[in-house]
C-alpha cells in the first residue's frame, strides 16, 4: 500500500516537472527580446526610423516592469524614440539593486543605461566598464547637455574618479532646495503668539505648544517638536546653530577658516546640549529616536506634532490627513531659521546643487546601442516632454476627465515603471505645475499652502563648500562614511545617557578611527577645486 | 485510563493555562496583522489600528484577491511547493539511510562534508554564477531544485532512522530484501513522523523563498507568491507622490497586511492535516518483544 | 592500513554495498553543485575582489581583509556582544522549545492540543520586520507595557533605547517567535517512541512527572543533541534580521554584532571580499566549536554526528 503511494508520488513529481520544464521553455521564448546589444529591432515609427531597444535600471518601487510591445514600451518608442526595456529589479533601500546589478555585471551582461548607487560608478569609470561621456554628451545629448549647468558638469569632471577631468556620470541637480522646518501657524493663532525668530522666543512657543493645548481637545498630549531616528529630520534644531546638514546626516562646511565635518566642531557641541535641554524638558517627542518615518508622519497627521522639518511642498498630505482625520483646516508654514544664542545670523538651511549621480551608459554595447542611450538620456532631458512623462500612459497612469488628464492614484499591479527625469532636473516651475494640477476646488487651499512653502523658505537656503565633494574620501572608512559614531554618540547625548561632555570623546574617537584621514582628503579635495 | 492523583490534575490544568496563556501571545502579531488588513487608510496611517480593525473595510482585501497576477504567484508557488517537497523527501530520504548503515565505508567522511556545507556559506556571486551555469536562470526549475537537500534535514532524518531498533530490518534481510526493499516497504512507512516534519520545513521553505528568486528569476509571470508581495510593498518614499490620494480607502501596510495574511492561511490549513502523522505509538506493534 | 589495502577496501566497499552508493548519488551531486562548488569562491575573502576581474583576475592580498576586522576598533565590541547573544541563543533560546514540547506533550484533547501548536508556530511565519515593528509598538510611551506600568503608577519607560534592556528583549523576541516552531521536531521524536514503555511504566505505578523525566527526556536526547550540535554549528550567526530589526545607535554597545558590522561595512558597501572573510572568520570559529562538541558528546554518550 505504501509502495504504491510512493510510487504515484514518485510519477505525480515526474510529471509535474515535465510540465514545468515544458511552460519554461515556452515562456523562455517570449524572453528573448530583452536584448543587449543584440541589435534587435522592432516596430516602425512614421519616420521609418529604427527603434533600437535598450535596457534601462532604475530604481523601482515595485511597479511593474516594462517589456517589449507594452503600453509603456510603445508610449515612450513614439514620445522618445528608443525602445526602453525595464526588468522589474528590486530596490529595497538600494542594497538588493546593487546585488543584482554587480550579479548581472559579473555575468557579462550589463543593462544599457542605468542608474550608479552607492559610488558605485567610480569602479566602474576605472575599469572601463561605462562610457567616457564627455565628448558623446554634447554631439549625441545636447539637450541633456545644456539642461545642466556648466559648473555642476565642471564639478563632475573635477571629480573623475580615472583623475582625467573626465565625464563618467550624468549627475541629478537641485535646483532649489526641498527641506525646511515647518510649524503650525494655526496653534501660534490659537495662543496669540508670534512666529519665533529668536531661540528665546522659540523655546516659549514650544513651551506653549506643551502646556497650553492649542489642538483643543482637553489632553496635553501636544508634542512640540521631534523627529526621527538617527537623529534625523530634525535639522531646524541644528541648523540654527550653523551647522550643515542635509537631511538629518551632518555634512561638510567651512568652519574657522578649513573644511571640517559638521559633527565635530563646537557648533555641533552647542547644538546638542540645546537638543539635549529641549529633551529633558519634554519640549521634544521623547520617542524621537524610535520614529520611523510611518510613526512620525501618523503623530503630525493625529494633530499632535507642533513642529517638525520636512518637505516645505508635502504639506498638503499632512493637511489632507489632519482634515479627514481629526476635522482640522490647519494651516503650516515655513519656521525661519531661528537665532541661537551665540550664532546670531549664523544659521542656515543647507543645500548643494550637484544631486548624485543618476545615469550611467555601459561601455560595453555596440555603437549603434551606444547612441540610442544617448537619445534616450537626451530626449528624456527635453523639459518640453516632462508633462507627458509624468502623465505617462493613457488608461494606465492617468485618464482624460473632461478633457483634462487626471493623474489615476498609484497602483503597483497594474502600473508599470517609467522615467521621472523632472525628479532629477526639475526646476520649483515644474512642481508648482504639478502641484496646481492636482488641485480641485475643494482641495486647492492644500496645495495652495505647499506652494508657499516651497517658495518661501529658500531665503534661509545656502550652498555649502562641500558642494560636489566626492564620495571617495570615505574610501576604507565605511563607518566614517556611515556616520555610525555620530549616531551612536549623538542620540545617546540628547537622550542623556550620555552627559555633553562626551562629545569631546566623541570627536576624539572620530578622528582617530579615520576621520583625519577622510578631513585630510576633503580640504585637499577642496583646495584642487578653488585654485 | 488510570486516572491522575489530586496533585496531577493540578499541575495538568496549570500546564494548559500556562500553554494557553503562551499561544495566545504568539497569536497576538498574526491578530494584529488581520486587524489592519480589515481597517481603512487613515487610521492605520495614524497608528490607530491595534488588536481590532478600525474603519471596518474590505477594500484592502477586494483589491489583493483581484490582481490576477498574486493568483498567478499563488499557483506558482502552489506548484513549486509541491513538487520540491515531494521530491525534497525522496531525495533526503535516498541521501539519509545509507548514512545509518556502518557498513557504508564513506559515511563519515560524508557527515563531515555535510556538516561543512552548513557551517560554511558560499558567497554571493560565485553562488551566482554556479546556478547560472547549471542553467537555472531564469528557468521555473530554480524555484524548488536549490532547495531540494538541506544539511539540518538531512541530519534530522538520519538520526530518526537511527532511532529504529536494528531487529527491524533483520527480518526483511533475511528473507534476501535488498537495501531500496528495506527503505521503501519497511523503514519509510513507519517514518510518518519525520517525512511530515521535514515534509513541513521544505514546504515551508519553498512556500516562503524570497532570496533565490530575486536574484534568478526575471520573468515576473514566474515569480513565487514572497517575491510578487514584495512589490506592493514600498518602502514609503521621502517624496510625496503628486497625485489624487484621497479616493483610495487603502495603502500600502493594509495591502501589505492582506499579502501577509493571504500568504500564511494556506499554511495554517495545512499543518492540521500533518497533525495525524504526530500521533504517539506509530511505532506499536512493529517489533515484537 | 595503507593507502594500498584502504583504497582496494573502498572499491570491495562499493561493488559489495552499491545499492547504498547509488542512492546517494543525487544528495552528493546536490552538494557538490550547490554547496561545495560556489564554496570554492570563498577565496575571494583573500582578494580585493572585483565583479570585472572575476575571480581569477582579482588582487590576491592574503589575510588583508581579516586584518581590517580584526583590527577595527569595533572589532573587540562587536566581537564580545556576538560571543554573548550567541551563547544566550544556544542555551535559554534551545532549551524553551524543549520544555514546551515536553508540556505540550501532556496535553490530552487533541482539538486543544492542535489549537494551541498552530498558534504557537504562526510567529514563524511573520517577518522580523513585522515582529520587530510590534516589539516597538508593545514599548512605546503609549503601548501596553507603559500601560501597565502606569497602572501601578510608575513613570513611563522606553525599554527599546535602553542598553540593559536589549539582550534580554532579543532573548524574548527570539522566543516569541521561533519556539513554537521549534517545538516540531520535539514532538515528531516523542510520537515516534513505543507506547509500550508508557503503558509498561504506568503500570508500574509511575507518576506523569516520572514519565516525562525517566522516559519521554532520555528517549529524546539524541534528537536534542544532534540539534543541539547543530545549534552550535551555527554559534556565530545570531539571526542577522533578528537583531537588526531590533538595534539602535542608541543601543549598539551591546546589540551590535558581526553580522551587523559587515552588513554597514561590507555588504551595504558592496565589499564582496571583505563580507566574506568576516563570514569565513565566523564559520571557521563555528566549525572548531561543532568539532569539539562532537567529540565531547561522542565520549560521553557514544553518539555524535560523525
Amino acid at each position: 500500500m505504501f509502495r504504491r503511494k510512493m510510487l504515484i508520488l514518485m510519477m505525480s513529481v515526474v510529471i509535474m516537472a515535465g510540465l514545468i520544464a515544458g511552460c519554461s521553455s515556452s515562456s523562455s521564448n517570449k524572453n528573448e527580446t530583452t536584448s543587449n546589444g543584440s541589435g534587435n529591432t522592432s516596430g516602425e515609427t512614421e519616420a521609418a526610423e529604427k527603434i533600437l531597444d535598450i535596457e534601462v535600471w532604475t530604481g523601482n518601487t515595485g511597479f511593474k516592469a516594462v517589456e517589449k510591445g507594452s503600453p509603456v514600451y510603445n508610449f515612450y518608442a513614439e514620445l522618445l524614440g528608443v525602445g526602453f526595456i525595464s526588468p522589474y529589479v528590486e530596490w529595497n533601500g538600494g542594497t538588493d539593486y546593487l546585488n543584482a546589478l554587480n550579479s548581472r555585471i559579473a555575468a557579462g551582461e550589463m543593462p544599457n543605461v542605468f542608474l550608479p548607487y552607492n559610488g558605485i560608478e567610480a569602479d566602474l569609470a576605472k575599469n572601463g566598464a561605462i562610457a567616457d561621456l564627455t565628448d558623446l554628451l554634447p554631439q549625441y545629448a545636447s539637450k541633456l547637455w545644456e539642461l545642466i549647468p556648466e559648473e555642476v558638469w565642471n564639478i563632475v569632471k573635477a571629480n573623475d574618479p580615472t583623475g582625467q577631468g573626465r565625464i563618467y556620470w550624468v549627475p541629478g541637480i537641485k535646483s532649489y532646495e526641498r527641506t525646511t522646518g515647518l510649524i503650525r501657524k494655526d496653534w501660534l493663532d490659537a495662543l496669540g503668539l508670534e512666529m519665533p525668530k529668536t531661540q528665546e522666543e522659540y523655546v516659549n512657543v514650544l513651551r506653549a505648544f506643551k502646556e497650553q493645548d492649542p489642538n483643543g481637545n482637553g489632553v496635553a498630549d501636544e508634542i512640540p517638536t521631534g523627529g526621527r531616528e538617527n537623529a534625523r529630520w530634525m535639522d531646524h534644531l541644528f541648523n540654527q546653530y550653523g551647522i550643515a546638514m542635509m537631511e538629518g546626516f551632518p555634512d561638510w562646511d567651512i568652519y574657522d577658516g578649513e573644511l571640517t565635518f559638521s559633527a565635530v566642531t563646537q557648533n555641533m557641541k552647542d547644538a546638542l546640549a540645546f537638543i539635549a535641554q529641549l529633551y529633558k524638558e519634554g519640549l521634544m517627542d521623547q520617542e524621537t529616536f524610535l520614529n520611523d518615518k510611518a510613526t512620525w508622519d501618523g503623530k503630525i497627521d493625529s494633530n499632535l506634532v507642533g513642529n517638525y522639518f520636512h518637505w516645505g511642498q508635502g504639506a498638503y498630505e499632512h493637511l489632507e490627513k489632519l482634515e479627514l482625520g481629526a476635522g482640522v483646516k490647519a494651516e503650516i508654514a515655513v519656521l525661519p531659521v531661528i537665532e541661537a544664542p551665540g550664532y546670531e545670523g549664523q544659521g542656515f538651511i543647507t543645500t548643494k546643487q550637484l544631486g548624485s549621480p543618476e545615469w550611467v551608459v555601459s561601455a560595453q554595447q555596440d555603437e549603434e546601442h551606444l547612441i540610442a542611450s544617448l537619445k534616450f538620456l537626451n530626449e528624456i532631458a527635453d523639459e518640453s516632454k516632462w508633462y507627458d512623462l509624468y502623465m505617462g500612459v493613457e488608461g494606465m497612469h492617468h485618464e482624460v476627465v473632461d478633457g483634462k488628464k487626471v493623474k489615476l492614484p498609484e497602483d503597483k499591479s497594474t502600473q508599470q515603471i517609467g522615467v521621472a527625469p523632472f525628479y532629477a532636473w526639475g526646476s520649483m516651475e515644474f512642481q508648482e505645475q504639478l502641484l496646481l494640477d492636482s488641485a480641485s476646488e475643494e482641495n486647492k487651499w492644500r496645495y495652495e499652502q505647499s506652494i508657499k512653502n516651497m517658495k518661501e523658505l529658500q531665503q534661509y537656503v545656502k550652498v555649502i563648500a562641500s558642494d560636489g565633494l566626492p564620495s571617495s574620501i570615505y574610501d576604507g572608512y565605511p563607518d566614517i562614511k556611515n556616520n555610525t559614531l555620530w549616531y551612536e554618540y549623538a542620540t545617546k547625548i540628547i537622550i542623556g545617557t550620555y552627559s555633553i561632555d562626551k562629545f569631546d570623546e566623541f570627536v576624539e574617537k572620530w578622528y582617530k578611527s579615520g576621520g583625519d584621514v577622510v578631513t585630510e582628503r576633503a580640504r585637499e579635495w577642496y583646495a584642487t577645486v578653488n585654485q | 485510563m488510570v486516572s491522575l492523583s489530586f496533585g496531577e490534575k493540578v499541575m495538568h490544568t496549570i500546564i494548559i493555562i500556562f500553554l494557553i496563556i503562551v499561544g495566545a501571545i504568539a497569536v497576538a502579531p498574526l491578530i494584529s496583522v488581520i486587524a489592519v488588513s480589515f481597517s481603512s487608510r487613515l487610521p492605520v496611517e495614524l497608528n490607530e489600528v491595534t488588536l481590532w480593525p478600525k474603519g471596518f473595510t474590505l477594500d484592502s482585501w477586494n483589491y489583493i484577491l483581484s490582481r490576477s497576477d498574486l493568483w498567478r504567484s499563488f499557483a506558482v508557488t502552489v506548484c513549486a511547493t509541491l513538487t520540491g517537497t515531494a521530491l525534497s523527501l525522496l531525495i533526503t530520504a535516498l541521501t539519509a539511510y545509507p548514512l545509518t548503515k556502518p557498513e557504508f565505508k564513506i559515511r563519515s567522511i560524508l557527515m563531515v562534508a555535510i556538516v561543512i556545507t552548513m557551517v560554511f556559506k558560499a558567497p554571493l556571486i560565485p553562488y551566482f554564477l554556479t546556478v547560472k551555469a547549471v542553467g537555472l536562470y531564469n528557468n521555473p526549475l530554480v524555484l524548488f531544485v536549490p532547495h531540494i537537500l538541506t544539511a539540518f534535514n538531512l541530519i534530522i532524518m538520519r538520526t530518526f532512522f537511527l532511532q529504529f531498533p536494528v531487529e527491524l530490518e533483520e527480518a526483511a534481510v533475511v528473507e534476501g530484501a535488498g537495501y531500496f526493499r528495506r527503505l521503501f516497504s519497511l523503514v519509510l512507512p513507519l517514518s510518518k513522523a519525520v517525512l511530515a516534519t521535514l515534509g513541513l520545513f521544505y514546504g515551508v521553505t519553498i512556500w516562503n523563498q524570497f532570496q533565490h528568486p530575486l536574484l534568478f528569476v526575471t520573468d515576473p509571470d514566474w515569480f513565487p507568491l514572497q517575491l510578487k508581495i514584495r512589490q506592493y510593498i514600498t518602502s514609503d518614499n521621502e517624496l510625496p507622490i503628486v497625485g489624487s490620494i484621497a479616493e483610495l480607502n487603502y495603502n500600502s501596510r493594509t495591502l501589505r497586511s492582506v499579502t501577509i495574511a493571504f500568504s500564511i492561511i494556506p499554511i495554517i490549513m495545512v499543518y492540521p492535516y500533518l497533525q495525524k502523522y504526530f500521533v504517539k505509538g506509530a511505532l506499536l506493534g512493529s517489533v515484537k518483544g | 592500513m595503507n593507502k594500498e589495502s584502504s583504497s582496494k577496501g573502498l572499491l570491495c566497499n562499493v561493488r559489495r554495498y552499491w545499492p547504498l552508493y547509488l542512492m546517494s548519488i543525487p544528495g552528493i551531486v546536490f552538494f557538490v553543485i550547490f554547496k561545495f562548488i560556489p564554496m570554492g569562491g570563498t577565496v575571494i575573502a583573500f582578494q580585493e575582489y572585483s565583479v570585472f576581474k572575476g575571480i581569477l583576475q582579482s588582487q590576491w592580498v592574503g589575510f588583508k581583509n581579516f586584518e581590517i576586522l580584526f583590527r577595527s576598533s569595533d572589532f573587540y565590541r562587536i566581537f564580545t556582544n556576538t560571543l554573548i547573544l550567541g551563547f544566550l541563543k544556544i542555551t535559554i533560546m534551545f532549551a524553551v522549545p524543549i520544555i514546551l514540547a515536553l508540556l505540550l506533550n501532556e496535553i490530552r484533547r487533541a482539538m486543544l492540543k492542535k489549537t494551541i501548536q498552530t498558534a504557537l508556530y504562526i510567529p514563524h511565519f511573520l517577518s522580523w520586520v513585522i515582529i520587530a515593528g510590534i516589539t516597538f509598538e508593545i514599548f512605546s510611551l503609549s503601548g501596553i507595557y507603559n500601560t501597565i506600568r502606569d497602572w501601578f503608577g510608575l513613570q513611563p519607560v522606553l525599554l527599546m533605547q535602553q542598553e540593559s534592556s536589549f539582550r534580554w528583549i532579543y532573548v524574548f523576541t527570539g522566543i516569541w517567535r521561533d519556539a513554537g516552531w521549534g517545538t516540531i521536531v520535539y514532538l515528531a521524536a516523542i510520537s515516534s517512541i513505543d507506547a509500550q514503555i508508557y503503558e509498561a511504566a504506568v503500570i508500574d505505578g509511575a507518576s506523569r512527572l516520572k514519565q516525562m523525566v525517566y522516559i519521554t527526556f532520555p528517549l529524546l536526547l539524541p534528537t536534542i543533541l544532534v540539534l543541539f550540535l547543530l545549534e552550535v554549528g551555527n554559534f556565530m550567526e545570531l539571526g542577522f534580521d533578528h537583531v537588526y530589526t531590533l538595534l539602535t545607535p542608541m543601543t549598539y554597545s551591546v546589540g551590535d554584532i558581526i553580522d551587523t558590522y559587515v552588513y554597514r561595512t561590507g555588504i551595504q558597501e558592496a565589499r564582496y571580499s571583505f563580507a566574506t572573510a568576516v563570514g569565513l572568520f565566523q564559520a571557521v570559529i563555528g566549525f572548531i566549536l561543532v568539532m569539539i562538541f562532537n567529540k565531547l558528546s561522542n565520549k560521553v554518550s557514544g553518539e555524535g554526528l560523525w
